[in-house]
């Protein structure tokens, strides 16, 4: 357990550096390494499929598109952040997770429990037998991710004009 | 079952209130896609812990997986957007898209 409480402070600083570090690559590899953390914790508690993808697609795929994109914006990519949001951002959140604490701890008792359905099985069986709506649905979102990113990218043709 | 679920709603929340936070004070285009990143870690850890608390691992399992396609699907795309925008402002900067106001 205290393993995990280690890994979800872990989780919770790198979530916090990628908001605060100023320098996006930098930021960009924060984000990576709390998915890399997340991964782990699902690992821990039991769920191996979806630790693997979070690591191999989260922390891996999206760094890599990220980079690309701050890689093509790097000559208008400096922003100038509010100083004061930067600055007050700790405070609010250490502040947040003290209410957080408390209003949790307190409100998780007066919660009625559902009762959990029994699962038995393998993944696969869920995934395919219970969930296939939710297949269908990833293949049609994939399908328009595909096809939203070919419309970003077109030439028009006016670009082929010149 | 509420002793171990308890961290982690915790620092669900609290990884929520850091990713608002990002998308209502930063205004570099990429730091707000960061925010909303934090924010759907904050959802897949709050799913797989709500499995992992009440013994249903394997349908929670399957919902992160669904949860991180359509993220996949979601960061290609707002990344060409994001591109798309440079492209045409020459900045990152996202008060420079208030032109776009009808």
């Amino acid at each position: 357990m205290s393993l995990q409480i280690l890994l979800l402070v872990g989780l919770v600083l790198f979530s916090v550096a990628a908001v605060l570090l100023k320098d996006l690559i930098k930021a960009a590899i924060c984000l990576a390494a709390a998915s890399l953390v997340l991964g782990i914790l699902f690992f821990r508690m039991g769920a191996p499929y979806a630790g693997a993808f979070e690591i191999s697609v989260v922390a891996g795929l999206i760094t890599v598109l990220f980079m690309l994109t701050i890689a093509l914006t790097k000559t208008g990519g400096d922003v100038a952040e509010s100083k004061l949001a930067t600055v007050a951002f700790p405070l609010f959140f250490i502040l947040f997770l003290a209410v957080d604490f408390i209003v949790t701890k307190n409100l998780i008792q007066k919660i009625v429990a559902l009762p959990a359905a029994p699962e038995a099985g393998a993944f696969g069986e869920v995934l395919w037998k219970q969930r296939t709506l939710d297949l269908v649905g990833q293949v049609c979102i994939i399908f328009a991710g595909v096809l939203a990113v070919l419309a970003l990218f077109r030439k028009r043709s006016k670009d082929n004009d010149d | 079952m509420t002793s171990t679920w308890v961290p982690y709603l915790i620092v669900a929340a609290g990884l929520l209130f850091a990713g608002i936070y990002c998308l209502l004070a930063m205004r570099n285009i990429i730091k707000l896609f960061i925010g909303v990143e934090i924010i759907s870690k904050a959802v897949s850890l709050i799913i797989v812990a709500t499995g992992f608390a009440k013994k249903n691992i394997l349908v929670a399992q399957s919902l992160a997986v669904t949860f991180i396609v359509v993220e996949v699907c979601l960061v290609a795309t707002a990344l060409a957007i994001i591109i798309n925008i440079y492209r045409h402002t020459k900045s990152l900067d996202i008060r420079k898209l208030s032109k776009l106001k009808g």
